[in-house]
């Protein structure tokens, strides 16, 4: 069967589950007793086994499994959430995010078997065996299939005692173990063998029936074919069980026999004396490592004809879908009929005869459509926004890995998760994001012992705050860490030879905290590997501006640090003052400009041989957008002088224009491959006579 | 290898003019020939692109091929043409030229193949046909020499 479609929807479904598990595992840490939590997370550990047993990825199933049973056993109360356990989770979540990743570029999900992770999970369960009685499943879904011929080889022969199958059961070491400990204890152990009516059309249906049964009267210690095999409807017309349980004989074979279309149940009190074959570990071990070695190369030899024969070896799963709520469709596929009505309407308008009515009727219609199109962009735009906490919400996890490995006792608040903002720039905007948080709880924080030293709290706080400015969204990420020693970024200055000292000089505070967005440049003395390595705030600055947005930074010494991005909204559609240089028309977004001003000639003042103006008692700095773009220079300078004021942050500027033309809406097109462009051109727009305009990107004025 | 292969069958080149010389473009490059229309100067582009244009919604820019060769600037004419070209899947540019003449089905042994050095990336061969020669251009190299123009 090919799954190949259904690709998409599991690579969606497992990143939401891997997102739950997340954030649920990071609540059960603080609160190992929520049992909501703990319900949550299991629910979400069992779907994701589901869906990979469906797509047929082995290996994510069995560690997925795996850490099921770890929380069905939490879940029943027979084990603690400790913070190992809490540490083990957590790698197994990376690994099935790798598995995922794996998947996402190569549709399969590679050979990382994460067999070290699993042993630790089993570890875990082994060590919860001591106190209760648990037999890892794991263990017996690799033995299993030997047990299977030996069943089939000894069912032939019919006898009564060959079908008590629970006899032929192999048990290892710590299974006799918890026998021994149970008889100990003054429990019964039974040995249970179920055959299923022939007739029988849901046999795991039926098995799990007699399995939860069974789990109210007691322990199942180990079950062949194992609990996953049987849910998997994977065994013939029986299976074979011991459990521990301190009900009689008869209670227990009652509970079987009331699950219907039972044929038969065979049990008996259960001694390790028996038949039994009691395989030591060492060798069990070693038939394990043989078998999965073979499975390994059967399943690798699958997975290659299969892909041979689908002929999409490593072909990437791209993940450009966006969830769309159904009312904002509806919305849409409202206005797209008005459309067609508005559309009906001008065709009736055209087909009138009367001149002077129907240029009334004309502009009524064209009224209305202009309605519906504002409408049917803004719906739109709303079906491609997304809110930013799809990208935030990985993050308390990363900060309490940070604080694991950094040593650093620090905690993560978050505010305005539902903030919405474009899908492309959501895309973009979570690794500028997280470098950012490293930054704060690498750099910004301080050690544990210094805050105590300084008499600050000791665990450390980082807030993420988004939220809507206006046409702009504004992320915040703040920290109450050291601050920045601008007098140490300097330094760093001259020493990377960005700045002479003279120049260091005078340098205002700002600016020199500017410098940090300059290349290759950390004030971290020590190199960690989560940063410091000097790719970071550049990085981040070119990211975030090439989306069209800017970064700022506010930090006072020994109180801490905020990085301010502002984002707009949206990239495809904007608002823009039109405006003439010469003959030609250009755009300058909307969100930029604080004022249009006439200043007369006369009124420029110089100050270090550039023109400034003096507005209302700011001394803003104006550019001529003539010159800048190369225009035929004007033939006689004109009194007064147009000045559109453009600001970045509270940086302000003037751009010298010759003509305004108006507001309107534009649509931003790339400017196409092959040409150079200048960085003070952020796109193109058609307008309303198709010819091209160019758009002004004024924060490379600022 | 590859210009082997470019030229190793019989092909149709559309053939320009710029001033006296013919030039031919490789016809399964071209999408389209548009008369001149309104340019968009973009300021601190390359010197040899006119701007951009808009072709049914999609920018394009706009290449002088006169420009690039180096030869003196002309007035539009009526026979002036833009000649949209697709060297990617992705990417569309256009070139301007004083004049489209024909098109023509050169086979192989009529081209006679240019040795590469720095200053031909722009051609791929001479083609005869009839009693005039084309020279055929190499779109790769055109437009690969802008990254670093």
């Amino acid at each position: 069967m090919d799954l190949s479609q259904y690709l998409e929807i599991f690579i969606d479904e497992t990143t939401e589950h891997l997102q739950t598990l997340n954030e649920q595992v990071l609540v059960l840490e603080e609160e190992p007793d929520n049992i909501d939590t703990i319900n949550e997370i299991f629910r979400a550990a069992h779907s994701l086994k589901g869906m990979a047993g469906t797509m047929g990825f082995k290996r994510m199933q069995r560690l997925t499994h795996d850490m099921e049973n770890v929380f069905s056993e939490i879940r029943n109360n027979k084990m603690k959430v400790t913070p190992d356990l809490v540490d083990v989770v957590f790698k197994c979540l990376d690994a099935i995010e790798e598995y995922l990743t794996c998947i996402k570029e190569t549709s399969d999900e590679g050979e990382n078997d994460n067999d070290e992770i699993i042993s630790v999970l089993n570890a875990c369960l082994g060590a919860a065996d001591e106190g209760g009685a648990v037999a890892p499943e794991q263990k017996e879904a690799e033995v299993k299939e030997s047990e299977m011929v030996q069943e089939t080889t000894e069912s032939d022969a019919g006898a009564d005692n060959d079908k008590k199958k629970y006899l032929s059961i192999e048990i290892a070491d710590f299974e006799k173990n918890a026998i021994t400990e149970a008889k100990a204890k003054d429990m019964n152990v039974y040995g249970v063998t179920v055959y299923i009516d022939d007739n029988c059309i849901l046999k795991a249906a039926r098995a799990f029936l007699v399995f939860k049964g069974l789990e109210e009267m007691g322990e199942i210690i180990k079950a062949v074919p194992s609990v996953q095999d049987i849910e998997d409807e994977r065994f013939d017309l029986d299976f074979s069980l011991l459990i521990v349980s301190s009900k009689s004989l008869e209670e227990v074979k009652k509970v079987i026999a009331n699950v219907s279309e039972i044929k038969e149940v065979l049990i008996e009190d259960y001694s390790i004396a028996d038949d039994a074959k009691i395989v030591s570990s060492a060798p069990d071990s070693d038939k394990t490592e043989t078998k999965n070695m073979d499975s390994k190369k059967e399943d690798s030899g699958k997975a290659a004809t299969a892909n041979k024969a689908g002929g999409k070896v490593g072909k990437p799963v791209a993940n450009r879908s966006v969830r769309v709520d159904i009312d904002k469709l509806d919305v849409l596929m409202n206005l797209v009929s008005e459309l067609i009505i508005a559309k009906n309407g001008l065709v009736s308008v055209s087909n009138q005869e009367d001149g002077k009515t129907s240029m009334q009727n004309f502009n009524e219609q064209i009224e209305y459509l202009e309605r519906i199109t504002t409408n049917l962009h803004e719906s739109v735009m709303k079906v491609r926004m997304v809110p930013i906490e799809s990208v935030v919400n990985r993050f308390p996890r990363m900060i309490r890995d940070l604080s694991k490995k950094l040593g650093k006792e620090m905690e993560l608040f978050m505010t305005g998760e539902d903030t919405e903002l474009d899908r492309t720039v959501i895309d973009e905007i979570g690794d500028p994001l997280m470098h950012m948080l490293r930054n704060s709880a690498d750099h910004g924080l301080e050690p544990t012992i210094e805050r105590l030293k300084l008499g600050k709290p000791k665990v450390g706080t980082i807030r993420l705050n988004a939220y809507q400015d206006g046409n702009n969204v504004t992320i915040e990420v703040e920290d109450d860490g050291a601050g920045i020693d601008v007098e140490k970024v300097k330094a760093t200055a001259i020493k990377k030879g960005h700045i002479t000292e003279e120049q260091a000089e005078q340098l205002s505070e700002k600016e020199a905290v500017e410098l940090l967005f300059k290349p290759a440049f950390s004030t971290a003395e020590k190199i960690s590997d989560v940063s410091g390595r000097g790719v970071g705030l550049d990085v981040v600055k070119s990211k975030i501006e090439g989306l069209g947005g800017d970064v700022e930074v506010t930090t006072k010494l020994g109180e801490g640090t905020k990085f301010i991005i502002r984002l707009p909204l949206t990239l495809a559609i904007i608002q823009a003052l039109m405006v003439e240089v010469r003959n030609e028309k250009y755009a300058i977004p909307l969100n930029s400009i604080v004022t249009i001003e006439d200043v007369l000639v006369s009124d420029i003042k110089f100050v270090q041989q550039k023109e400034v103006i003096n507005l209302r008692g700011t001394v803003i700095p104006i550019v001529r957008l003539d010159e800048m773009l190369d225009c035929p220079p004007r033939e006689d300078e004109p009194e007064n002088l147009v000045v559109v004021i453009i600001k970045k942050g509270d940086k302000q500027t003037g751009l010298v224009i010759d003509n305004l033309l108006g507001q309107q809406e534009i649509v931003i097109k790339p400017l196409g491959k092959y040409i150079n462009i200048h960085r003070m051109i952020s796109g193109a727009t058609i307008l309303g006579d198709g010819e091209v305009a160019l758009i002004i990107d004024s924060n490379s004025f600022v | 290898m590859e210009e082997n292969t470019l030229i190793s069958e019989a092909k149709q080149y559309i053939v320009v003019k710029l001033d006296d010389e013919q030039y031919g473009i490789d016809i399964s490059f071209v999408d389209n020939i548009v008369r001149v229309q309104p340019v968009t100067r973009v300021p601190k582009a390359q010197s040899f692109f006119e701007g951009v244009i808009n072709l049914r919604g999609e920018i394009i820019p706009v290449m002088n091929l006169r420009l690039k060769f180096g030869l003196q600037p002309k007035e539009n004419t009526n026979v002036t043409r833009i000649i949209i070209i697709k060297p990617e899947n992705n990417a569309k540019i256009g070139i301007l030229v004083d004049e489209v003449r024909e098109v023509v089905t050169l086979e192989e042994e009529d081209v006679e193949k240019v040795v590469h050095d720095e200053h031909v990336v722009n051609l791929l061969g001479v083609g005869k046909y009839r009693d005039t020669l084309i020279s055929l251009l190499n779109i790769q190299g055109i437009i690969s020499e802008m990254d670093n123009a």
